[in-house]
């Protein structure tokens, strides 16, 4: 990638996996509106309407995400070009100036991504549909690929992206003229100033959420209304906590990356990723955000499965276990993977973080290499960094999906219950297929930094410019 | 083949030593034929002008380059044509480095950069090296930093951190590439007497590759390099020989 996309490849990925997204669903809800041709007009418009808004609401999660692993690339981006920011400032340009000129960058590459995310959805529904009519699964209808409210997602991607780069690229207005001159390595310390009032908005939203979160559980014992009580108390607590997450990831980084040994690798991996705070943080939250929302709905799921089933069980018998799963399932099946599919953008936000940070590393890999790290030590590190982070974005997911989940249910059926509250019910399956999304993960994510770790050499990396 | 193995106090030993790069009429040769031993005890300083071949040198010594044709030893093991992983080794047990700037691990504490080289061969330091660590850094000034990240320390501490990494280990040598080059003149007079205090005392035989003559006048010998060959072999020389006999290669050029 050359000239002013120089850098923002993820960035282009990303957006065109948002965009992708939401014109998919959009393009798949028509089809599927078409092919089954539900009642008069009257009631398409309705049904096409509720589920607009929901590919909506997916789509917004999606695009969410996006902006989190956007402003973070856009931040290492900023990282990496200091020097030549520096230069530009010495001679005389102004700091405003350069942060424009890389907010414009973010905009070009999210309108580029956002393009051929849409171009890419649009052939993939096509093509599904052309399948779909040649083995009889659809009937043969004049299927559009275009819709008006497709404009929307793409809009959307383009906008956020562009905002997420000038919020990525705050570093460069503190960028000092001087560095230009210096050549140590700048210390690459996150700057916390100004972040207090965060921290006062983060603490409120999170004990106003928490409290409304509460009374959604009590309230539930008496109607099912409740749930939008809940609702808002999960979306306010977990604002709070995005705010705060800073505060909270490292923390949880720390702790397991103790756990992943003390050796010279597993050290060198494992500090890395407390060095850079805010950025390891970003690359876990978003991460955290599918994990904890695919979490959430198994979890509501079980448990008011089992609370509908000890209410239930005596009339309906195991048939009625049966046939709860059977209507309930499928849907649930789908609506996780689409809510899970901001893990996906959150991946490429990993892969991303991981291999800036080698490239940023190149002097202190070839240093160790002298001083006698193996090549495998170096790939096991990078390994270490990746495991490090995909498992504290799990842990903190899964806590707060848990938490979520229990809520709703509670707030749904809890007015059904005759004794007392049901504990959150957590299937194992759940448990187990998070801990090996997460181990392919880390160990896919990890190859591609790592290979650009191997690719150091000592004597070019130790060489003094 | 018929092998000489290199007398006791010789620390390494390179025989016609070349390295070039690139290929027909674009090659450049850095290094053309280069014969030298390293004594143990001995703090030797490699001089010469920019592009000279000095730094070249002495990576391919530390095993850190490979050469293009020629032979060379660490003590009294051959370690021409060894792999990745060999040298690898060779660097993480025989050789200590001490480089011009950006010594240390950023993320670790003195006392885990002073360790690093034994947690990279998995081991802890035995209770005859830790005594042996704790006199360096003593003696180097760093008892009260151990607790500290190198960027909370000035050059010239970061220096002594890395120069007791180096000795840590013992190894059979040490490599300084500009030791003093990122330091005020003061610094690196305290930095340079211990490179050569550590080389008198200890015994171990470090090499110092420097294009300055103050750096060059507290060497034992002092080896001068120009175009990829050796010029001079002295002993002990004042600053001001020295400088004279880099100038003298320099006008010559």
């Amino acid at each position: 990638m050359s000239g002013v996309l120089r850098g923002h490849g993820a960035t282009v990925l990303v957006a065109a996996l948002a965009a992708a997204f939401g014109v998919g669903l959009l393009g798949a809800t028509e089809v599927i509106l078409l092919a089954s041709e539900v009642g008069p007009l009257g009631a398409i418009d309705d049904i096409r309407l509720v589920l607009g808004i929901i590919a909506m609401a997916f789509t917004a999660i999606a695009i969410y995400v996006a902006a989190i692993v956007t402003t973070n690339t856009v931040s290492t981006i900023v990282v990496g070009r200091i020097r030549q920011i520096a230069l530009v400032r010495l001679l005389g340009g102004t700091a405003a100036r350069q942060r424009r000129r890389i907010a414009a960058e973010g905009l070009t590459a999210g309108a580029l991504g956002a393009g051929l995310g849409m171009l890419a959805a649009w052939a993939l529904v096509g093509a599904l549909v052309l399948v779909g009519v040649a083995t009889g699964n659809l009937p043969e209808r004049d299927y559009p690929y275009l819709v008006a409210s497709m404009a929307v997602p793409v809009l959307a991607v383009v906008l956020s992206t562009w905002l997420a780069a000038r919020v990525g690229s705050r570093r460069v207005l503190a960028v000092a003229p001087i560095q230009a001159l210096v050549a140590a390595v700048p210390a690459d310390e996150d700057e916390i100033r100004g972040r207090r009032a965060r921290i006062v908005w983060a603490l409120v939203l999170g004990i106003t959420g928490v409290l409304l979160l509460a009374f959604a559980v009590v309230l539930g014992q008496l109607t099912p209304f409740a749930l939008l009580i809940g609702i808002l108390g999960g979306a306010v607590s977990f604002t709070g906590f995005m705010l705060g997450a800073v505060r909270v990831v490292p923390g949880v980084l720390a702790v397991v990356g103790r756990l992943l040994g003390s050796g010279p690798a597993a050290l060198l991996g494992s500090r890395n990723a407390l060095r850079h705070r805010e950025r390891s943080t970003r690359a876990a939250m978003g991460l955290v955000i599918g994990v904890a929302l695919v979490t959430m709905l198994v979890i509501a799921w079980t448990t008011v499965r089992r609370i509908a089933l000890d209410q239930a069980l005596a009339s309906w018998g195991e048939d009625g276990a049966a046939e709860f799963d059977a209507a309930l399932g499928p849907i649930l099946a789908v609506v996780a993977t689409l809510v899970g599919y901001s893990a996906i953008i959150a991946a490429v936000g990993l892969v991303s973080t991981l291999t800036v940070g080698v490239l940023q590393r190149t002097r202190e890999f070839g240093m160790v290499r002298a001083l006698g790290l193996s090549r495998g030590q170096l790939r096991r590190s990078i390994t270490v960094e990746a495991v490090q982070l995909a498992v504290t974005a799990v842990l903190i997911g899964v806590v707060l999906g848990v938490a979520y989940g229990w809520v709703g249910a509670q707030a749904v059926v809890g007015s059904q219950q005759v004794a007392g509250m049901v504990p959150p019910q957590v299937p194992w399956w759940l448990l187990v297929g998070v801990a090996v999304i997460a181990g392919i993960l880390a160990l896919a994510g990890s190859r591609i930094p790592a290979r650009r770790a191997l690719r150091i050499s000592p004597v070019e990396a130790i060489a003094v410019e | 083949m018929h092998q000489t193995p290199p007398p006791a106090p010789v620390v390494a030993r390179v025989e016609g030593l070349s390295k070039s790069y690139g290929q027909g009429a674009a090659a450049v040769t850095a290094l053309d034929g280069v014969t030298l031993e390293l004594r143990r005890g001995e703090l030797t300083a490699i001089m010469g002008p920019s592009g000279s071949g000095k730094s070249t040198l002495m990576h391919i010594m530390a095993g850190l380059d490979t050469p293009t044709s020629g032979r060379l030893w660490i003590g009294d093991q051959e370690i021409t044509g060894l792999g990745d992983t060999e040298l690898t080794l060779i660097r993480r047990r025989q050789v200590g480095f001490v480089f011009q700037s950006f010594n240390l691990v950023p993320t670790l504490d003195v006392a885990g950069n002073i360790r690093f080289p034994f947690e990279l061969d998995g081991r802890r330091p035995d209770a005859a090296e830790q005594a042996w660590i704790d006199t360096l850094i003593d003696s180097l000034g760093l008892r009260e930093r151990l607790r500290h990240r190198p960027s909370e320390l000035s050059g010239g501490q970061q220096q002594r951190v890395a120069i007791a990494r180096a000795l840590g280990s013992r190894p059979e040598l040490v490599f300084a590439d500009e030791p003093t080059g990122s330091l005020d003149s003061r610094t690196g007079r305290e930095v340079l007497a211990l490179l050569a205090a550590a080389a008198a005392d200890y015994g171990q035989g470090i090499v110092m590759v420097t294009h300055d003559p103050i750096a060059a006048s507290h060497a034992d010998r002092v080896v001068f390099i120009n175009d990829g060959r050796i010029v001079a072999d002295e002993g002990r020389m004042s600053a001001a020989a020295a400088s004279d006999f880099v100038l003298g290669i320099e006008v010559a050029r």
